[in-house]
């Protein structure tokens, strides 16, 4: 029997030369005579380790890493395929710390699993879900979503339950579920490796929604920028549809549900749910006004289910161990787990899948390990680049969306970047206000003019040209982009620089504020 | 006025009357329509015409003008 | 810029007739569910600033300003975009929301030119106004980056796009979206970037756009700007009055500062456009005070002779002196008149009563003749009443639209807007046409059917329509049970059901496959509300008036009629072709279409004129001319109309005005027909006089004087005093009077009168006692006549054939620039667009004959011949030619022949056996840079 090793094709392991590392297994294995059969799985987020090589041996998968082709020879030397000790062993995959401690219920399969094999998935306990939701009434099904405290992990953190009840609820001809796979944080990336690592329970958790509301079209909204998901999400979709999974009559239950993939064009915006939907009625990105909400006036102006990736990907575990299982993770009013994405200037950066209520030090410091420089951390930016600057001292904030907002920041999309001392908070202020001149869709003044007179007064501070004076208009600019603006981006781009200016205003050459 | 034309005009009546009623209806339904619609020196100059050779006109045309007099 | 005086309350008006009470401002206000915070403010008074919205665009939230607070809600929402709630409590102002909105205004400001004596729009700045509205007083914000240096886009003949006082609030695409729904404007870039722009890139006259001018309307700033606004200075007062051009009629506001008309901007309030407008009406006025206008009266014993400037005593002395002498050596009848479609509803009674009791004969004709004249035989007949059967609004309750032979994008520009909206919200459409015209497919509209018939082939097409109905059980039995002949819907229903009207045995002579005709004739009967429009395309041949009783014939057995969203509706070419037919302009009828023969009714119109009529019916136009070469007629007054251009077979009816003794021509051009002309009095545009306009849908609408006659009289008093110099006293001081008396003498109009037009801005005839308010839809209950008539229509095919000589069909239409045969549009900025007519051939055709495109061609017909380019398009089918007439050198209707409707005479101008061949005599044509020069000319650029 043929030995199965594991070879990540996830984008970030491809970005450190996992398929030069793939070449190398299979041309070794050739040359040795040696029976191994490599399997393209996803990652499972450890991304210092990356390409983590893993085989299944007896006593269960054992990995290593970073390996890069040049390792190959050796590790075969050392008898890597029954799993041998060599220098990059990490021994038993399930036992690597990093990934121990974590509950990984969305996750579960990423990295286990072959994202192609519909049969690997359905072994993994795939479509499990879906067979229990189409036993249920639509409204059993978002009862037990509603039941699970389960909310969008897109960034808004709105209830998903709800959501869902009001499609449901709203008569229509049509309706559609959209997954937004517009995936724009700075240093996040937990969609698309459930994407890339296991499609399939994105596509189950969408089917879930579709058959529960009464939707028969489903589009994946996916960023251009992500060509490997893209490929594997079609894949799976033709996977899927070939096995009657998707279709005219999934799982003949007499109710058709299709998914499309549609790749958008680069612009951050249309990460949000109003200028994607725009966008996938063919316009141009622009943000609609609210209400009317998607669930009720959505694409095409038919009632739709607007959920995040995750979100989504969320629904199988919950329906199929039940709402209340997915509850007891978690605290206060965030149930469940978060997939947290630990970047920047750190040294194991990765995806912690965690209930809500661990401590943003925990994840810095005992799953990222501090900074790679070495150097003392600054500053750690939390929910992507609309999310606030938290300082050292701030770190002990719980990762629950009612206790990060209560200390100025939000949760977002999980997104974790650490800075150490080098970073200049002026800058980066400066770089938020930068970022929505670039990325706002134009429409609402406060956004569209905002951002650019919002960087050019922080260029003024910076050059003291009549700082103080420049500071109070920064910070009423600020008051005015947060309550005027149309959506979220004009109205949390505010966030990131009155964080850096409460909490670092000497980057500003501005005096600390008083307590 | 030109003969051949008016002729043609009266030909052109009469065939949308009788392809729809019977033929005497036709021929009432036509008179009618000439008298409501032509002025009388073309109605003259088509009696007339009818009288005396009437061969560009159809029957039931020749037989709604000569109804006219 | 809106109107000068419109008001404006922000969101458009809710539908609902639930109403919801809530608090603003610790008022309480009630109003419709679904209206807007903004407008049950402004409702009550409560003016909330804003920018980006407007009561004529659907709310979009983009400028901010707008926000309020509302008790137990979190934020600011902004109050354009939040509806009403039953006990909301409302707040709109304190420091809070006044503090944000002034820092709002200041990012504005901070991209935009500060000095306002710089803004071009003045004080109707209403970013201006909203500036001082909401306190802003200082500019904290040191100079940064922005947008003040881009060009200025002029590129458009009569507006200019300034990009630096651009705020970017999407009025002008969203007016192009929602109102025009061409789709030609867009916000191009994103963020800081972002900028309003035609198409991509491009300037706005290479772009999308048919300068409707709904954008420079909807914009709040000098960015979009009128020219003649630029040119002449904003508007002091603002006058309403009724377009000139087409038969929608538009109900426009005639701008004015001092006495001089600055601008002509559709009015918000008028029903007919509901404050839309097209390149015509909007901005084509300047033909009214163009140098090449006639002022001055003319007189010359012979054609040949050069005109005489006379005085207007004498001109009308010897127009009457000449008109008797003829009278009186060839008789009563050798004299008529022609009323103008243009002119008003009082001008043209005048001259039909001019021809009928001064002349005392009954040769009286008018220019519906030559258009519309088959739906008034076709409509009356089937239906009583020779009009379309709904109001244009009608068009929101249908769900399926059906346009045969018409080609609204082009020629009813407005009320093609009206009918892309309600497609875009889910009608369907079907169209018969030769042609693949533009409705077909433009941005979010697709004809679910296009019928691409033979020329000439209507009624095959529309029998085959109606077979599919009966034969597959989709006709309204209950309805024609009610509603119609018994004894005629048996025969008629014995006729369509025979095999050969089936679209299976009409496929090859029609041109349609059969199983397009049965999924047409499927979709209309199912409706469930089905409605036809269409134009010259099917009245306009020899079967015309057939086929207007074919459509009646359909909408029975369809049920399609008496209530909203359906009927039978002519859309009419000109401004007044309804009304001039409505008030006695046809020889056989004196007012609200009453057979002269009848001797009570002479009674009574003898009593109130004083004088003898005539019994028999008078002379149509093609008759006159015809007696004219038979020397029984050689005396004709015609008032704005040009026969010798716009009638067919020009040779013809030369020939005619050539024999004639007096020809009187009464414009306000020397056109074609004045070439023929004895006598010539100066008209006067329809800026220069008062009274009233009939529109299509039956709507009479007042023209109210906004400059004084350029020559002295208002067209009525012309005609007025050559009625007195011929004898027969008219005594008006006013139009009112006019529509007094012929109130006084319809039944159907009794209830019109000047006060009541004046009050309710229009009514729609019938206006009596019964309907004191107007009648928006016909039919309701019973039709007029009482029950409706289903005749036979049979299908037979024209005398005008092709053959081995004259292999083509041609066929006509219009362009949307352009106005019928261009005497006014020519003298605009609008000839920039349509410089020449061309010849449009199928490629196949092209090919076979050796024609390039834009090559010149010789195309000939059995009457004559003329030289036109050619255009190569797939849009014509092969075997089928097309053209425009707006220039008088294309010569259309040289080859144009004399056959004629059945029933009317109206002439076949939609079917020409022709043929094309590649010319090498090019004709002595002024080159475009010429043609573009010479226009510019005279536009006075």
């Amino acid at each position: 029997m043929s030995v199965r090793v594991y070879i990540p094709r996830d984008s970030g392991a491809l970005s450190m030369g996992a398929e030069a590392v793939a070449g190398a297994v299979a041309a070794e294995a050739r040359r040795r005579r040696a029976d191994v059969a490599i399997v393209r799985n996803g990652s499972r987020g450890l991304y210092w380790l990356e390409p983590m090589v893993e085989v299944a041996t007896e006593s269960g998968r054992v990995a290593y890493g970073p390996v890069t082709s040049d390792d190959v020879g050796s590790l075969f030397e050392a008898g890597f395929l029954a799993g041998g000790k060599h220098r990059l062993a990490l021994g038993a995959t399930d036992e690597i710390p990093y990934l121990k401690r974590q509950e990984r219920l969305t996750f579960g399969r990423v990295g286990i699993v072959d994202p192609l094999s519909l049969d690997d998935y359905l072994e993994h306990g795939g479509y499990r879900a879906l067979e229990r939701a189409l036993e249920l009434s639509g409204a059993q099904v978002v009862e037990e979503l509603s039941a699970s405290g389960l909310r969008g992990r897109g960034g808004a953190g709105f209830p998903a339950g709800i959501k869902w009840k009001t499609t449901l609820q709203t008569e229509a001809k049509r309706k559609y579920i959209v997954c937004n796979a517009d995936e724009g944080d700075s240093g996040t990336f937990a969609d698309r490796m459930i994407m890339e690592g296991d499609p399939f329970v994105l596509l189950e958790g969408m089917t879930i929604a579709g058959i529960a509301v009464g939707a028969t079209q489903g589009y994946i909204y996916l960023r251009s920028e992500y060509p490997h998901a893209l490929r594997t999400l079609n894949a799976a979709i033709a996977a899927a549809a070939a096995r009657g999974y998707l279709g005219e009559n999934v799982r003949e239950c007499g109710k058709p549900f299709r998914i499309e993939v549609r790749v958008g064009a680069g612009a951050y915006i249309c990460g949000e749910e109003t200028a994607m939907l725009e966008s996938l009625e063919g316009r141009r990105g622009m943000v609609r006004y609210k209400p009317p909400v998607p669930a009720v006036e959505g694409l095409f102006g038919a009632p739709t289910v607007v959920n995040n990736v995750i979100t989504l990907a969320s629904v199988p575990v919950i329906i199929e161990k039940g709402g209340n299982f997915y509850k007891d993770f978690g605290m206060g009013r965030s149930r469940g787990t978060s997939p947290f994405q630990l970047a920047g200037n750190l040294k194991h950066p990765g995806l912690v899948e965690k209930a809500f209520g661990v401590t943003l030090s925990e994840l810095v410091y005992e799953y990222g390990g501090g900074t790679a420089s070495g150097r003392p951390l600054r500053a750690v930016q939390v929910g992507g680049p609309l999310g606030s600057y938290f300082p050292a001292s701030m770190l002990e904030v719980a990762m629950d969306y009612e206790a990060v907002a209560a200390q100025g920041g939000i949760l977002g999309h999980g997104g974790i970047v650490v800075f150490d001392d080098t970073v200049d908070l002026a800058r980066m202020a400066r770089y938020a206000m930068e970022f929505c001149a670039l990325e706002s869709c134009g429409k609402c003044t406060p956004c569209r003019i905002g951002s650019t007179r919002g960087m050019e007064l922080i260029d003024h501070i910076i050059g003291n040209r009549d700082r103080a004076a420049n500071a109070a208009l920064l910070r009423d600019l600020c008051d005015t982009m947060t309550n005027a603006s149309l959506c979220a981006l004009g109205g949390l781009t505010p966030l990131p620089v009155m964080s850096a200016l409460k909490h670092f205003p000497q980057d500003f050459g501005l005096p600390g504020e008083r307590a | 006025m030109d003969i051949h034309h008016l002729a043609r005009m009266a030909n052109q009546i009469s065939e949308f009357f009788a392809t729809g009623m019977e033929r005497e209806a036709a021929v009432t339904s036509t008179a009618n329509h000439l008298r409501n619609f032509w002025e009388p020196r073309m109605r003259r100059e088509i009696i007339e015409y009818a009288k005396n050779d009437g061969a560009e006109l159809g029957e039931v045309a020749r037989a709604a003008v000569l109804t006219l007099e | 810029m809106q109107s000068i005086d419109d008001q404006d309350l922000g969101t458009p008006a809710a539908k609902s007739e639930q109403l919801v009470t809530l608090e603003i401002d610790g008022r309480e206000v009630t109003v419709a569910a679904g209206t807007s915070i903004m407008r049950a403010a402004a409702l009550a008074d409560v003016q909330i600033p804003r920018l980006c919205a407007t009561e004529a665009l659907a709310p979009f939230g983009s400028c901010r300003l707008c926000i309020v607070q509302i008790e137990g809600r979190n934020g600011f929402p902004a109050s354009c975009t939040t509806p009403v709630d039953a006990g909301l409590k409302v707040r709109t102002r304190g420091e809070r929301l006044e503090g944000l909105r002034r820092n709002v205004m200041e990012l504005y400001m901070s991209d935009h030119p500060l000095d306002p004596f710089q803004c071009k729009a003045g004080g109707k700045c209403e970013l201006h106004q909203m500036a001082a509205a909401v306190g802003l007083e200082q500019m904290r914000y040191p100079a940064g980056h922005n947008h003040l240096d881009l060009p200025v886009d002029d590129s458009n003949p009569y507006f200019a796009f300034d990009p630096t006082r651009c705020i970017l609030c999407s009025r002008c695409v969203r007016a192009c979206d929602e109102v025009q729904g061409t789709f030609a404007l867009t916000i191009d870039g994103r963020g800081f970037s972002s900028l309003m722009s035609p198409g991509q890139h491009q300037h706005y006259a290479d772009s999308e756009c048919v300068s409707c001018g709904a954008c420079v309307q909807a914009c709040p700033t000098d960015a979009l700007m009128e020219k003649s606004l630029l040119e002449r200075g904003m508007a002091e007062r603002a006058v309403i009055t009724t377009c000139g051009y087409c038969g929608v009629g538009c109900s426009f506001k005639a701008e004015l500062r001092g006495d001089r008309i600055v601008r002509m901007v559709p009015n918000r309030n008028g029903l007919p456009n509901h404050g839309h407008s097209c390149v015509k009406g909007r901005f084509a006025w300047g033909y009214a005070t163009h140098p090449d206008r006639a002022l001055k009266p003319m007189i010359r014993k012979r054609i040949s002779d050069p005109w005489t400037e006379v005085s207007w005593p004498e001109a009308i002395d010897y127009a009457a002196s000449e008109f008797k002498r003829v009278q009186k050596q060839h008789g009563r009848g050798a004299v008529g008149g022609i009323t103008s479609s243009r002119c008003t509803n009082e001008e043209a009674y005048l001259v039909q009563k001019l021809v009928r009791a001064a002349f005392g004969n009954n040769n009286v004709d008018t220019c519906a003749r030559v258009c519309h004249s088959p739906t008034g035989y076709g409509l009356k007949t089937a239906f009583g009443t020779p009009a379309g059967t709904q109001d244009f609004d009608s068009v929101n309750a249908s769900d399926v639209l059906v346009v045969i032979g018409a080609n609204p994008t082009e020629g009813h520009p407005v009320f093609a807007s009206i009918m892309k909206r309600r497609i875009r919200e889910g009608a369907r459409l079907m169209v018969i046409d030769p042609r693949a015209i533009e409705l077909i497919r433009m941005p979010h509209v697709e004809a679910d059917y296009h019928l691409q018939l033979q020329p000439g082939t209507n009624v095959a097409v529309l029998n085959a329509l109606a077979h599919v109905a009966v034969t597959e059980g989709l006709a309204n039995e209950r309805f024609v049970g009610e509603r119609c002949e018994p004894a005629e819907y048996a025969a008629w229903k014995k006729f369509i059901v025979e095999q050969r009207n089936s679209p299976e045995a009409v496929e090859r002579m029609t041109g349609v496959p059969a199983e397009k005709i049965r999924g047409a004739a499927r979709l209309y009967a199912r409706g469930p509300n089905s409605a036809i429009y269409y134009g010259l395309g099917v009245t306009e041949h020899s079967q015309g008036s057939t086929a207007v009783l074919a459509m009646a014939n359909l909408a029975m057995v369809t049920g399609n009629l008496g209530r909203p969203g359906v009927g039978v509706n002519p859309l009419r070419g000109q401004n007044n072709v309804q009304g001039a037919n409505d008030v006695g302009s046809f020889p056989h009828e004196l007012t609200g279409y009453r057979h002269i023969s009848d001797p009570k009714l002479r009674a009574e119109f003898e009593a109130a004129w004083g004088a003898k009529l005539d019994p028999e019916p008078g002379l149509r136009i093609p008759n006159m001319f015809d007696a004219a070469l038979d020397g029984s007629f050689r005396g004709l007054y015609v008032e704005g109309e040009d026969v010798a251009q716009s009638d067919p077979n020009t040779h013809h009816v030369t020939a005619a005005l050539s024999a004639m003794e007096i020809v009187v021509v009464q414009d306000i051009f020397l056109n074609e027909t004045a070439k023929y002309a004895h006598v010539f009095l100066p008209g006067s545009s329809f800026l220069e006089k008062d009274g009233t306009f009939t529109n299509a849908e039956r709507r009479i609408s007042r023209v109210r004087k906004v400059m004084e006659p350029l020559a002295g009289y208002e067209d009525w008093q012309v005609t007025c005093l050559l009625s007195n110099a011929l004898g027969y006293p008219m005594e008006y001081s006013h139009p009112s009077e006019i529509m007094d008396e012929i109130a006084r003498l319809t039944p159907t109009f009794s209830g019109v009168s000047y006060e009541k037009l004046d009050r309710l801005g229009s009514v729609q005839w019938p206006c009596n006692a019964e309907a004191p308010e107007g009648t928006t839809v016909m039919h309701v209950g019973q039709f007029v006549r009482g029950k409706g008539r289903m005749l036979v229509t049979e299908y037979i095919p024209t005398d005008e054939r092709t053959s081995a000589r004259y292999p083509l069909i041609l066929t006509t239409g219009r362009i949307l620039t352009q106005y019928n045969v261009g005497t006014q549009t020519r003298r605009t900025r609008n000839v920039l667009w349509h410089l020449e007519d061309r010849l449009e051939i199928h490629p196949h055709d092209a090919e076979q004959r050796g024609i390039r495109e834009g090559g010149w061609v010789e195309l000939t017909s059995r009457a004559g011949a003329t030289t036109l380019r050619a255009q190569l398009t797939d849009r014509v089918p092969a075997g089928v030619v097309y053209t425009t007439f707006h220039h008088p050198e294309s010569g259309a209707n040289v080859v144009t022949t004399e056959n004629s409707d059945w029933a009317t005479n109206c002439p076949e101008y939609k079917v020409t056996a022709v043929q094309v061949m590649p010319t090498r005599r090019i004709p002595e044509r002024p080159t475009a840079e010429q043609i573009i020069r010479a226009a510019e000319q005279q536009i006075g650029k």
